[in-house]
């Protein structure tokens, strides 16, 4: 039945342009394995109220079957809930990687969701997120999601859902969640690795002809005061998050998210800094830096003074030119380091093509300057801060 | 057209060494032009000197705290390993960042200037080291299956009485005793080109040295302690010294397969172990305490259970398993170095892996099946390790 399928899917060879667009090859020689990332443009702005979660559960729904047929071409998938998509990544031998590439997107787009499957994931998922939503890291997402873009807004709540939310899905609901959601036009393919540039065209029969279609997302609503939700730990969370819009400069935002970092990390000034780590996430519409601090309780507040400083010293002054090199040439290395395998290199180009963003170059951090760093912490507004830690007593003045 | 692509991965390196001077590292590039990164694998050949067991880790903890300060100026990493058959220090970073890299490298050539706070606190990670060995089952029974296996294979932490002896030692005369040029050997992956390296690498110089006096290394056998184990531990090992090698790991990944089929509720691993030492096969299964005696007899029976399951297609996926096994390992160029290097440490030559590569899509169902007899031939080691039980109350 499934090599019905591909054959089936081998016939549409007519794909359209627009579809072909969707599926980008970058050729690499010399690199020993295929990485193929599938990016589907769904998430939690297509569910339902009630339903949070179902995209997450019908990724590894449909997924689920085939990982023996993965498993004999010794072939690797790896399945991530985003907050705009689901992201799906296949490494293979250059051998095999079209045949699993292919067995993924006949799943996808083409084979029903098997009810056992279902259920058996919807137990497997419930139990993870039940044993997730205890830890402080988790607790404190929830809550710099909720306070960046509003309780009420999809990408407030967690992208995958929660154990109650996925202990009500019924395998009926994932079947039909599939057939909406997950369907090509919303689909972008990246392949890299030894392959000629002309491997996706078997590909781009899968996709449905037309551009990319892309849900539309209402504007966040952000939290205007700075958030405090206790927590009984012995140790306090702080997270300043920056949104920038879509014309924001990334790459200068990464440099500045570590040049800031270093500033408030652990170290012989600051021994009292448990953990320190900084993101950039880019997505539909823009993109964030969060920052985040592991903290003495009782210095919750002053590390989120140091913490918005650290950001906005580097837009009093640019950076002197001999300090500026010396930093960038860390950065550098740091940012070819991110891109090191195959697959980070296929997340990031299918993700740059779903935003329309170029495609030519994976990073221009070698094309910084002290202006562009300046412009880039100028541009930025005032951070979002949440604090998750043991309040109880300064709240209630005791 | 699928053996030329598989071949893209591993063998169409640019690694054939030009002739060297005797005293010169032996110098491996493959060019991976996909990003501009490049890994650096410096290994020493050396055994540590007689009496000093652990010296090379030693020295690697002295250095690495350096190495990791200059590799992070330009954005890069660095990993020290002591395998069984080098002193291993792998850097990665920016390929424009070459000749910083590799002079960063070469400054473990040399012993390390350390004060008594660095020494103190490097015998103190290398004695965590040893009871860590210990201390848990799964790394335990590996390592009294490796000492009877090859008994002349010291953990890489050393003894006890050899941290008593390097706590004194003149680090330079212990090194002196180690290192030599012509021992060493530079893998290159990522982009870059092979003069570049050997240029980036020119100047590598023997130290003087005080000849060391020689004792004897001894161990505390393994059989006196307890390690934790919640399961029941059984390990058996072969000697494969004179086999093929990749006639060995086909086998080694058939025996894998049909006692992983076998044994559903156990945990089993099967590793095929090759150093200049020699090779060995050894399987490892943890089994809950119920099933102990089935999971016995079917580690005892393993190879016949596969020699009598033996065809030529379940040879053919075995093999390409192995093949696509290794290309997923070898994704990055840091894996890759690793991949290449840990063939050229063996002394099998500098385009080993490529062989060996190659070798494995050749293997035939008799080639396992003599590696099979030969195995049973050579006699099996066992090291047991029981579950630990809860005292029940009187």
């Amino acid at each position: 039945m499934r090599s019905g399928w591909i054959a089936a899917a081998l016939a549409l060879a007519s794909a359209s342009a627009a579809a072909q667009d969707r599926v980008m090859v970058r050729p690499e020689p010399g690199t020993p394995v295929v990485a193929a990332e599938v990016l589907i443009a769904v998430g939690p702005v297509d569910e339902a109220a009630g339903k949070e979660g179902i995209t997450y559960l019908t990724a590894r729904s449909v997924t689920a079957p085939i990982l023996p047929v993965l498993d004999s071409l010794e072939a690797r998938l790896t399945v991530e809930q985003q907050k705009d998509a689901v992201s799906f990544t296949v490494i293979a031998a250059p051998d095999t990687w079209e045949e699993a590439t292919r067995t993924l997107l006949v799943a996808l787009f083409r084979d029903p969701v098997d009810s056992v499957a279902t259920v058996r994931q919807r137990t497997a998922t419930v139990a993870e997120l039940a044993a997730r939503e205890g830890s402080p890291a988790d607790a404190l997402a929830r809550e710099v999601d909720a306070a960046v873009f509003g309780k009420e807004h999809p990408w407030g709540r967690p992208a995958v859902g929660t154990a109650a939310s996925v202990r009500r899905l019924r395998p009926g609901e994932v079947d039909a969640f599939l057939r909406s959601g997950f369907t090509a036009d919303r689909a972008v393919v990246a392949i890299v690795g030894p392959v000629q540039r002309g491997a996706g065209e078997a590909l781009a029969a899968f996709m449905e002809p037309g551009p990319l279609r892309l849900p539309e997302i209402d504007p966040p609503s952000p939290a205007d005061e700075p958030v405090r939700q206790n927590y009984q730990a012995i140790t306090a969370w702080v997270s300043a998050t920056y949104p920038f819009s879509t014309d924001a400069d990334e790459e200068a935002i990464r440099m500045l998210a570590r040049l800031a970092l270093e500033r408030v990390s652990f170290g012989v000034q600051r021994p009292q800094v448990y953990d320190a780590s900084a993101e950039v996430v880019r997505y539909a519409g823009g993109g964030e830096l969060r920052m985040q601090l592991v903290v003495p309780p009782g210095e919750a507040e002053d590390w989120a003074n140091r913490l918005a400083q650290a950001v906005s010293e580097y837009a009093d002054e640019p950076l002197s030119d001999p300090i500026f090199a010396e930093r960038l040439r860390r950065f550098r290395g740091e940012r070819l380091l991110e891109l090191e395998g195959p697959e980070d290199r296929a997340r990031t180009l299918a993700r740059r093509m779903m935003l329309g963003l170029s495609t030519s170059a994976l990073t221009d951090a070698e094309a910084l300057t002290p202006a562009r760093l300046r412009a880039a912490a100028r541009a930025l507004r005032d951070p979002i801060v949440v604090y998750l830690g043991p309040f109880v007593e300064e709240e209630s003045g005791n | 057209m699928l053996s030329f692509l598989l071949a893209l991965g591993l063998a169409a390196a640019d690694s054939v060494p030009a002739p060297r001077p005797a005293a010169a590292p032996a110098v491996v590039v493959h060019r991976q032009p996909a990003l501009p990164i490049v890994a650096l694998r410096l290994s020493v050949l050396a055994d540590d000197p007689a009496g000093y067991a652990g010296a090379g880790h030693l020295m690697q903890h002295l250095h690495l705290p350096r190495l990791q300060d200059r590799a992070a100026r330009v954005g890069g990493r660095v990993q020290a390993e002591r395998t069984s058959d080098a002193v291993v220090y792998t850097v990665v970073g920016p390929a424009s960042e070459l000749g910083y890299l590799a002079e960063t490298l070469q400054a473990t050539l040399a012993a390390p200037a350390a004060g008594t706070p660095e020494m103190l606190s490097a015998l103190a990670a290398l004695n965590e080291e040893r009871g860590a060995e210990r201390e848990v089952a799964a790394s335990y029974i590996r390592g009294a299956l490796r000492a009877r296996l090859f008994p002349q294979d010291l953990s890489a932490a050393g003894t006890e009485a050899s941290a008593a002896r390097l706590s004194v030692a003149r680090l330079g005369d212990v090194w002196g005793a180690m290192y030599r040029p012509d021992r060493v050997s530079i893998v290159a992956v990522g982009d870059v080109e092979i003069e570049g390296v050997r240029r980036a690498f020119r100047d590598v110089a023997a130290p003087a040295t005080r000849p060391l006096e020689a004792f004897a290394d001894t161990v505390r056998a393994l059989a006196a302690d307890t390690p934790q184990a919640t399961r029941a531990w059984i390990a058996r090992g072969w000697s494969a010294s004179e086999l093929d090698p990749a006639a060995v790991t086909v086998a080694t990944r058939l025996i894998r397969t049909q006692l992983r089929r076998r044994m559903t509720r156990s945990a089993v691993e099967v590793e095929h172990w090759w150093t200049h030492d020699g090779q060995a096969v050894a399987l490892v299964v943890a089994t809950p305490d119920s099933l102990v005696r089935v999971a016995r007899s079917s580690a005892d029976a393993a190879l016949a259970t596969v020699a009598g399951a033996l065809d030529d297609r379940a040879v053919r996926d075995a093999a390409a398993g192995v093949r696509r096994e290794m290309l997923f390992f070898a994704r990055t160029p840091e894996r890759m170095a690793e991949v290449l290097g840990a063939f050229a440490d063996r002394g099998l030559g500098p385009d080993a892996a490529q062989r060996f590569f190659a070798a494995v899509e050749e293997v035939t169902a008799d080639d396992v099946r003599a590696v099979l007899a030969a195995l049973g031939e050579n006699g099996v080691v066992a090291v047991d390790v029981p579950a630990q039980r809860l005292r029940r109350p009187s």
